[in-house]
């Protein structure tokens, strides 16, 4: 729509080039005219030419019929006058035009000169000719009308008796008017003078020329505006198409890149390379670099908050233990002793929360320290799973798995901690007596280990955050502490796996399914 | 003539509840809220022992440079490090630096006075000859349960307390599986299973350094751990 606007360029060009033309046809009506003065003051002095010229027609009118549809002929007997007004009409004749005498009675006296202008001999062409306006050429020419020599000249009846500047000079006005001719192929302006014999009007004038000169020279600039708009556009147009999809193309990057940059998980992966463009663009990708940069650094903050916590907290509360130790040495009665078991108990819930958090600390260090061996994750989760039997004593453990091994890449020590967190993960959440399946298999090049038990589906809010740090699904604080700490560990211990963890709800929504994909070894 | 206990930590009440029940268990001490306090007072006397804290006040590392210097003063002087911070790269730090044992402030009263108490024993006795009736006797593997040293092979394994224990529970009963927490009250510490790995991690590398074919100790996956019987 913006772009019509641009159309208006090209039209105001073409409004101008009309009135040009205008100007040069009322410049050429002026010559026309002034010719036609010229002519008639030639002719002023020379009443007996025209005299004789009547007379004569007086004669033949009453003999002869004029030939039908044609010019009068000139009778032999006024044919010395004749001669000698063409021969003044001729000397002032011009290259493209054509006068003609007519006395009162609308007898053609003498005619000169043609309206048929000989065609200008062709220009070398220019290259601008031959590789812009040559292959236009076929369009332009359909488009704009170019004048033509190829018209009838004739000159009919109806333009000597009918014409308004004729019988206006014949009134002793001089005039002009604009017509076509008979085959509506070309403009041709005429102008009128009467000729005078003292305060009498003898004959008229007529200069007759076609338009076809100014037309050329219009239809050449109009040909040469429409071609070099053509390009501009073309050019132009190109110009915005590059320019447009090459914007598009950073700006879809740039949303590829900000769309990989934070994963399902909510962690940064990559921060957008800011790009140096002193643009736009450039700004949006590098205020989501230092957006990207904030929430990296805020995550990081949270993820180690945890890690400071336990640190911070440790020593006050070696305070409170160390008086309590203190206390209970002094011997004190028996009913002091009720409130230091209570404190007892609620240092110990506190002493909990301190180790599970310490503890996910020092396993981000472990896992960026620990050493990579190739071991049997198969062996490893079977002698876990018969482990677990004695751990939760009130669940029942089923391990399901080709008795093939399933060799990995990694720490089988690491790996134990993975399956102890999805147990407690999943006894917690565990329907008492229904089985918590414990599944490992080979797919492809991976391999495929899933924890499912019965048990209330997830949140669908909480789905995808529940491997992240202190995110728990948890309603109730139940008796033991939780700060949503096991499955993060699952996930760092996923990750130092090359593996993804991630958890979701049984089709049947009666229970929860957290699979963990790892590539085997060698794979 | 009662023990001197040193105390270096910076917070006085932590430092104080320290100091009153190791009086109250009739050892002498004396306790420093920085390094310059202590090295000043070491320089004109040495503790029996030393509870040194790592972070002291506006030295952050104070605890690693006083345990350094007391280790040139003395090759035998029992050093304990009791501190809030329990990343395996402090606890590796102290212990290489020569401190016989590592424990975090979550440690209660009564398994630090059996440390103290043991490690005392083990200086003690350093330089007397074993009795026979105090060692375990498994194969290659010896341990003096009274001075808390282990052989292997006739060779030292120089093992903290908090190692020491965790092989004698193991070697004990060969055959038999250990978990973590039972581990643990057989250190007497209170700790998270990573922290047991750890110290089996540990354990398993001086064990090595002497015999690099050394494999006693059997993980298993869920359970615990195992000594091999041989």
């Amino acid at each position: 729509m913006v772009a019509l606007v641009l159309l208006a360029i090209p039209l105001a060009g073409w409004s101008y080039l009309k009135e040009v033309e205008r100007v040069l046809r009322a410049g050429q009506e002026h010559s026309v005219i002034a010719t036609s003065r010229a002519v008639a003051t030639a002719l002023h002095d020379r009443p007996k030419l025209l005299d004789l010229r009547a007379r004569t027609e007086e004669a033949a009118d009453e003999g002869a019929m004029p030939l039908p549809g044609g010019v009068r002929p000139v009778a032999p007997d006024s044919r010395a006058a004749s001669e000698e007004i063409l021969l003044i009409v001729q000397g002032l004749g011009r290259s493209s035009g054509r006068i003609w005498v007519v006395d009162r009675k609308l007898n053609l006296l003498a005619i000169a000169g043609g309206l048929k202008r000989i065609e200008p001999a062709p220009q070398p062409e220019s290259a601008w000719d031959r590789f812009v306006t040559a292959p236009l050429r076929p369009f332009l020419e359909r488009v704009l009308a170019r004048p033509t020599e190829d018209f009838d000249d004739a000159l009919p009846e109806a333009a000597i008796a009918g014409g308004r500047d004729v019988a206006s000079a014949l009134d002793g006005v001089p005039a002009s008017r604009w017509r076509h001719t008979p085959d509506g192929r070309a403009a041709i302006v005429s102008a009128a003078h009467p000729i005078w014999h003292g305060e009498q009007v003898i004959g008229a004038v007529v200069v007759e020329e076609t338009a076809n000169a100014i037309q050329s020279l219009s239809s050449d600039a109009l040909e040469r505006l429409v071609t070099v708009t053509l390009v501009a556009f073309l050019i132009g147009g190109l110009t915005l198409l590059l320019f447009a999809s090459r914007m598009s193309g950073r700006l879809r990057r740039l949303r590829d890149e900000a769309e990989a940059a934070i994963d399902s998980q909510g962690r940064i992966r990559r921060l957008i390379t800011g790009t140096r463009a002193h643009d736009e663009i450039g700004d949006l990708s590098r205020s989501f670099s230092t957006a990207l940069e904030r929430i990296a650094q805020y995550n990081a903050h949270l993820e180690s908050l945890a890690s400071r916590l336990s640190h911070e907290l440790r020593t006050p509360i070696a305070v409170v233990r160390s008086s309590l130790d203190n206390l209970r040495m002094q011997l004190p009665p028996d009913e002091a002793r009720v409130y230091l078991d209570r404190a007892n108990d609620g240092l110990a819930r506190l002493t909990t929360l301190l180790t599970r958090m310490s503890e996910a600390t020092r396993l981000e260090q472990t896992v960026r320290e620990a050493e990579r061996e190739r071991f049997d994750a198969h062996a490893v989760a079977a002698g876990c799973v018969a482990g677990y039997a004695t751990v939760y004593p009130a669940e029942r453990f089923e391990f399901v798995a080709p008795d093939v091994p399933v060799e990995i890449d990694g720490s089988p020590d690491l790996f134990a901690q993975m399956l102890d967190k999805l147990a407690a993960n999943a006894a917690d959440f565990s329907v008492p007596g229904a089985p918590i399946r414990v599944a490992l298999g080979r797919r492809g090049s991976e391999a495929v280990l899933t924890m499912t038990n019965s048990g209330p589906p997830l949140a669908p809010e909480i789905a995808g955050r529940l491997f992240e740090t202190m995110v728990s699904a948890r309603k109730d604080a139940g008796a033991e502490p939780h700060l949503g700490l096991g499955l993060y560990i699952v996930r760092l211990i996923a990750e130092f796996h090359r593996g993804t963890a991630h958890a979701a709800n049984l089709p049947d929504g009666t229970g929860v399914v957290v699979t963990v994909v790892f590539p085997l070894a060698g794979a | 003539m009662p023990k001197r206990i040193a105390i270096v930590e910076d917070d006085p009440s932590i430092r104080a509840n320290y100091a009153d029940v190791l009086k109250r268990h009739g050892y002498e001490v004396s306790a420093y809220a920085n390094r310059r306090e202590a090295m000043a007072a070491f320089a004109t006397r040495l503790p029996d022992l030393a509870i040194l804290d790592i972070g002291l006040a506006d030295e952050i590392d104070g605890g690693f440079a006083l345990c350094r210097e007391l280790r040139a003063m003395s090759a035998t002087l029992p050093i304990i490090f009791l501190t809030a911070r329990d990343s395996d790269f402090d606890t590796v730090s102290g212990l290489r630096l020569g401190a016989d044992d590592y424990l975090t402030k979550d440690m209660s009263l009564p398994h630090l006075l059996a440390r103290i108490s043991a490690l005392f024993r083990r200086a003690d006795l350093a330089r007397e000859a074993p009795q026979t009736e105090d060692l375990l006797d498994r194969g290659n593997l010896a341990l003096d349960m009274k001075r808390f040293a282990v052989t292997w092979g006739g060779q030292p394994v120089d093992l903290t307390l908090t190692e020491f224990w965790i092989v004698h529970s193991l070697a004990r009963h060969p055959g038999h599986v250990k978990s973590r927490d039972q581990l643990m009250s057989d250190a007497h510490i209170v700790v998270d299973d990573s922290t047991i790995t750890s110290h089996v991690k540990r354990i398993r590398r001086k064990f090595a350094a002497t015999d690099p074919a050394f494999d006693s100790i059997d993980t298993l996956y869920g359970m615990g751990y195992r000594w091999k019987s041989a």
